[in-house]
């Protein structure tokens, strides 16, 4: 998963770099609207963490001028003035969820994934594809009841094809929101890392629960 | 220093007067004009008549001379009665002259054609003024050729100008009279009738210095609505100061506690972060809480009426979207064309917490109904707002403690209940109040009164 953190106060900044990185989100931080509003351009995130306040370009008109463009990912606001008229106004412009500063991580986190989950169709935290089952609250895997260890990255390529499932993702897709951008776009370490999820998830190969489609990528069967 | 405006009263004085002398003079000027009209019209009949007898009874005498048989009127045959009659042939020689012309001096000039009538005015030796009437008549009875002859009568104009005298005295002094009693009558209706401006000045300045605190009653109809208005911003003001100093003093006071605990483990040398980070916690709750209750606008009378549907709406699909993955249905009645003079950020503060609370707590469905509340004792519609939902509810031991709860931030919960706690300081700075009761939903019913005025 790929978040965009726009915040200008620089302690707050680096301190949710580090936690999301630490829970597995690829991370691009900007310091100010102008920079923010760039990369939530330019770059393929999936969700924005954005705080109103920003120096260069106030972070309403950021969220407005990222939904102008038809950049449909979920947004994050935190604002440190705790008024229903400047929430209002956020959801308005296209926000999909506050936080009131300060906050804690762990509340940040929940809201995140909730957004995540929605924006791909799933209303539940417990996500379910088939005999899969994926417990984004205490990230635990079941494959037919049976609990299922994975690595952090086996479960984040696992959530990501979770919450799309039904749809193809592809190799560069993974790429681009499961690594940071220094990622060598060639290698086949996507390709190993879903045959390893393949053989954790379906040891005896009856459920088949990733699809390949050549040359275009995976999909991870709904029921 | 600017210099000092000339006063109402004064202005008001003095273009009256100016008016007031306007009019009375012209008035009397008037009066005076038709009096003398009258009395001239008057007196010129009188000549007339005189003249009138005077043909009726006249006879050439043996010299051709016309000269009247008989006088009826005995002013003719007085000297110096005033009342003059003379008759003069073609040429102007006089052929009779009354009695009473004896040593008046009387000499008359006009000389009309026959049947012509003419006016004319002479002044006697004496200084007396005449007004002499003269009538062309043409005689042929007992003569050759018919001659003109000229009859005149004519009366001395002092009485009139007597009477003349005695009217103008008591028309200037009826004017000067009316003109006096109109300005000072105005004078002092429009000091009576300012009164209440010098009241409502010295009362102003009495709540400047602290001597009273509001505007006292018994206004007259048209500074009624300012006296109320000056009333409701002072007790918005006062309202407003009362609630900073508690903020200023509850925010004080519950934030020691917090510090001490702090300092206490950093005397002690040991500051554990679990602990440290609760005394946090602590703090940011307080401080939530405190700032919460200092934004709120609170009514004050300068509070214009909004519509409330439109900013209801618009909270309830941002909540909507909030909420968005847990399905909840929201259903709104609020009138179209409800509104209730509130700021705006007042109103969002207070319906976005119940619903926030609602959306929270419910299972799938809210409910928002907002109306007026009619009153005959109020000019201006109350408001009602009720936000319901379907979830677990609140129990009735537990209701006065959540409106209580937050009080005393230090010792209260975070999160919870201070959203319902405020929405109560909210409605109290309206003059209002927030009851908790069962919905119909299953849940709680929140409903908020604020009064109208």
């Amino acid at each position: 998963m790929r978040v965009l953190v726009v915040e200008d106060e620089p302690v707050l900044r680096e301190s949710l770099v580090q936690r999301l990185r630490a829970e597995g989100f690829v991370v691009d931080a900007a310091a100010d609207g102008i920079e923010g509003e760039f990369a939530g351009r330019e770059y393929p995130i999936d969700v924005a963490v954005v705080d109103l306040g920003l120096p260069g370009r106030p972070g309403l008109e950021v969220i407005c001028a990222w939904r102008e463009a038809g950049k449909s990912f979920p947004i994050l606001i935190l604002t440190a003035r705790d008024r229903w008229q400047e929430k209002v106004e956020a959801l308005q412009s296209g926000a999909d969820d506050y936080l009131t500063k300060p906050f804690q991580f762990e509340e940040l986190l929940a809201r995140l994934q909730a957004l995540l989950r929605r924006s791909g169709g799933w209303s539940q935290p417990v996500l379910q594809a088939g005999p899969i089952e994926l417990d984004t609250r205490s990230q635990q895997v079941r494959a037919l009841g049976q609990p299922v260890e994975l690595t952090a990255f086996e479960y984040r390529l696992l959530e990501y094809l979770m919450l799309r499932a039904g749809q193809v993702v592809s190799k560069s897709e993974l790429t681009d929101k499961l690594y940071e951008q220094d990622f060598d776009r060639d290698s086949n370490v996507i390709e190993v890392f879903v045959g390893r999820l393949r053989r954790k998830l379906d040891p005896d190969g009856r459920l088949h629960p990733i699809e390949t489609l050549r040359g275009r990528g995976y999909r991870m069967a709904r029921e | 220093m600017t210099a000092q405006a000339p006063s109402l009263v004064n202005r008001l004085v003095l273009g009256l007067a100016a008016a007031s002398v306007l009019v009375t003079g012209v008035a009397a000027l008037a009066l005076d004009a038709l009096y003398r009209d009258l009395a001239l019209d008057a007196r010129r009949d009188v000549l007339d008549a005189q003249v009138i007898a005077l043909v009726a009874t006249a006879e050439l005498d043996e010299s051709a001379g016309l000269a009247p048989a008989s006088i009826a009127e005995p002013r003719l045959t007085t000297p110096g009665s005033g009342l003059y009659a003379e008759i003069r042939d073609q040429r102007g020689q006089v052929t009779w002259r009354s009695p009473s012309t004896v040593g008046a001096g009387l000499e008359l000039r006009a000389a009309p054609a026959a049947g012509e009538r003419l006016v004319e005015r002479v002044t006697l030796p004496d200084g007396t003024r005449v007004l002499a009437f003269s009538l062309g008549v043409s005689w042929e009875a007992g003569l050759q050729r018919p001659a003109t002859f000229v009859l005149s009568a004519a009366e001395s104009l002092e009485p009139y100008f007597r009477q003349l005298a005695r009217v103008r005295s008591w028309l200037l002094a009826g004017a000067m009279l009316l003109m006096t009693t109109l300005v000072v009558g105005l004078a002092l209706g429009l000091r009576a009738g300012l009164r209440p401006l010098r009241r409502l000045e010295q009362e102003i300045l009495e709540v400047e210095t602290g001597r009273r605190d509001a505007l006292g009653a018994a206004w007259p109809r048209e500074l009624e609505g300012v006296a109320q208005n000056l009333n409701g911003l002072l007790a918005g003001e006062q309202a407003r100061l009362a609630r900073y100093r508690t903020t200023l003093g509850n925010l004080a006071h519950s934030l020691k506690t917090p510090i001490a605990a702090l300092k206490s483990m950093l005397d002690a040398g040991h500051v554990e972060s679990g602990a440290a980070a609760s005394q946090l916690d602590r703090m940011q709750s307080i401080v939530e809480y405190q700032l919460r209750k200092a934004v709120l606008a609170g009514a004050g009378s300068t509070v214009a009426s909004i519509p409330i549907s439109a900013p209801l709406a618009d909270l309830a699909a941002a909540l909507a979207k909030v909420y968005h993955g847990k399905g909840v249905t929201c259903s709104r009645d609020v009138p179209a064309d409800l509104a209730y003079p509130i700021d705006s950020g007042d109103l969002m503060e207070l319906t976005g917490n119940l619903l926030d609370n609602a959306f929270k707590y419910c299972r799938s469905t809210v409910r928002l109904r907002a109306r007026a509340d009619e009153r005959p004792e109020w000019r201006r519609n109350g408001l009602v707002l009720e936000v319901e939902d379907d979830g677990p509810g609140i129990a009735s031991a537990d209701r006065l403690r959540v409106l209580e709860r937050g009080v005393r931030a230090d010792e209260s919960v975070p999160g919870q209940g201070i959203g319902l706690a405020a929405v109560g300081e909210l409605a109290a700075a309206y003059g209002g109040a927030i009851e908790i009761g069962d919905s119909e939903l299953g849940g709680a019913a929140v409903r908020v009164r604020l009064p109208g005025r």
